[in-house]
């Protein structure tokens, strides 16, 4: 019905216009009204913005740069809205979720397969938090060298999508080597954006120790040459209870 | 039998935040800018299927915010708390949007039609007559929503593929007991909101046959594929399953 692979059709577009009328006044106060009322819980719990790279699995010659939104829930579990950008108007591209090391040994192998390595991301400066001092996230950035993600992408507006397409995309971290690399435009631009250099961070990370063991079944690509695809299927529609998932 | 499984909260597992981590988060916090989440400005709460089980009923709370006039995009939570689950997404669109995707994509998309003029679909907090304001829109829009998280099936962490999840279309297919369950927390009748909300217009051109699963089922599947050589363009297969 709907794969990964297939190419963006009609919905879609190549340049960054948004499909749709902008925000009537009516709406801005409702939404204002709403806003007034509710609590938001939830979303004040964010405490950090990332910014990084991620490559789709399905091509990793494409390659987006990310903005992260995270919440902590313990020491060993971030979840993280990710947007294409860090302004107002960004896209809400999907999410990501990080777990240490210590929770990633647990999972089984077939699920370890969808997550990525951080060490590298973190090594070579391509991970940062936007506007803070780099002194003071030198701790967070080692708990996250030793984490792993598992990113799903759910809007791919590097190819021009109007609207969100098709299948999550499962994405990959930039890595040392092959299609891992991250494209340098796109990190030159990042530079450029908030006015720092990749290089002078590899330096100032240079304490900042590698994981002694990275498990080969993350990045899954790289030890064993495969990559990931989804697709959505038609299938039948379950209605009757099956109490045995719950036990 | 009711499941009484949408109210499951597995802890997450994991050591308490360490003192050094948390300072870290608070200095963050303050110093960072949160310019796209600080456009998130409604909660609303609805229930969702798996679009393969419809025995699996999930609470969700959406937190969103409009793109524009024509679509809102939403973090989903499996409650309102500070310590809820980031368990999916969603997008809401306009009939309008809706119509220009391609046949292929629509079954992804659900109609929310029913789901507010039978009142389950509500704003917690936001009074009747202004909750309804808003919700005379949403009637006539579709949304797309993914879970990544089975929080309903008890897994403590994210585990396996994402979900394509649907939404209710008609009497009878929502568990009675999920239903008042909500209704007791939040103070709510959904019998006397599907009686305030009866003058609501729906879709203009009705339901369209292709969403909803166009019907039937979706399920996602996880293919190993050769992984593209870099800097090659992304061969143009066109892959059609229904």
């Amino acid at each position: 019905m709907s794969s990964t692979s297939e190419r963006n059709g009609a919905g879609a577009g190549k340049n960054g216009i948004p499909a749709g009328k902008p925000v009537s006044t009516g709406q801005q106060i409702l939404d204002k009204g709403a806003q007034m009322l509710q609590s938001f819980k939830p979303i004040n719990q964010m405490s950090q913005h990332a910014c990084t790279f991620a490559l789709y699995s399905q091509d990793m010659s494409r390659q987006i740069e990310t903005h992260h939104f995270i919440t902590r829930l313990n020491q060993d579990f971030l979840q993280a809205a990710v947007y294409d950008s860090d302004d107002s108007d960004a896209r809400l591209i999907g999410i990501e979720y990080i777990v240490s090391d210590a929770t990633f040994e647990k999972l089984p192998p077939d699920e370890q397969k969808l997550w990525h390595s951080h060490a590298y991301e973190i090594k070579s400066g391509l991970w940062i938090h936007p506007r803070m001092p780099e002194m003071i996230v030198t701790p967070e950035l080692k708990n996250l060298a030793k984490t792993y993600g598992k990113f799903w992408c759910t809007w791919q507006t590097d190819r021009g999508d109007k609207l969100p397409l098709g299948p999550p995309s499962l994405m990959m971290s930039p890595q040392a080597e092959g299609e891992g690399v991250v494209n340098h435009e796109l990190v030159t631009k990042r530079d450029e954006k908030y006015k720092m250099s990749k290089e002078d961070l590899v330096k100032s990370r240079i304490e900042i120790p590698e994981p002694e063991w990275i498990n080969p079944m993350a990045d899954y690509w790289r030890q064993h040459k495969k990559c990931f695809g989804v697709d959505v299927e038609s299938t039948k529609m379950k209605i009757e209870t099956d109490y045995s998932i719950y036990s | 039998m009711d499941p009484v499984h949408a109210t499951i909260h597995p802890e997450v597992p994991g050591e308490k935040t360490k003192i050094g981590t948390s300072l870290v988060d608070t200095a963050a916090s303050a110093i960072q800018s949160f310019g796209p989440t600080k456009q998130i400005h409604q909660h609303l709460c609805a229930f969702h299927f798996y679009a393969d089980d419809m025995t699996r009923q999930v609470e969700a709370h959406h937190y969103c915010g409009h793109r524009n006039d024509e679509m809102r995009q939403c973090l989903i939570y499996d409650s309102p708390d500070a310590d809820a689950r980031l368990i999916g997404l969603e997008y809401i669109v306009t009939e309008d949007l809706f119509l220009t995707l391609p046949d292929s994509e629509k079954p992804l998309w659900h109609s929310h039609e029913y789901e507010v003029k039978s009142g389950v679909l509500f704003l917690p907090g936001v009074p009747g007559p202004v909750e309804r304001k808003d919700l005379e829109k949403v009637a006539k829009t579709y949304g797309k929503t993914i879970h990544f998280w089975q929080v309903d099936k008890g897994d403590d962490l994210p585990l396996g593929l994402p979900q394509v999840m649907m939404a209710l279309t008609r009497d009878g297919q929502l568990y009675p007991s999920l239903a008042k369950d909500v209704e007791t927390r939040y103070s709510v009748s959904f019998e006397k909101e599907r009686q305030n909300r009866a003058y609501m217009e729906g879709l203009a051109h009705g339901i369209h046959p292709k969403a909803n699963a166009a019907g039937v089922g979706l399920k996602t599947v996880l293919r190993e594929i050769e992984c593209k050589p870099s800097g090659q363009p992304e061969p143009s297969v066109h892959r059609v399953f229904v």
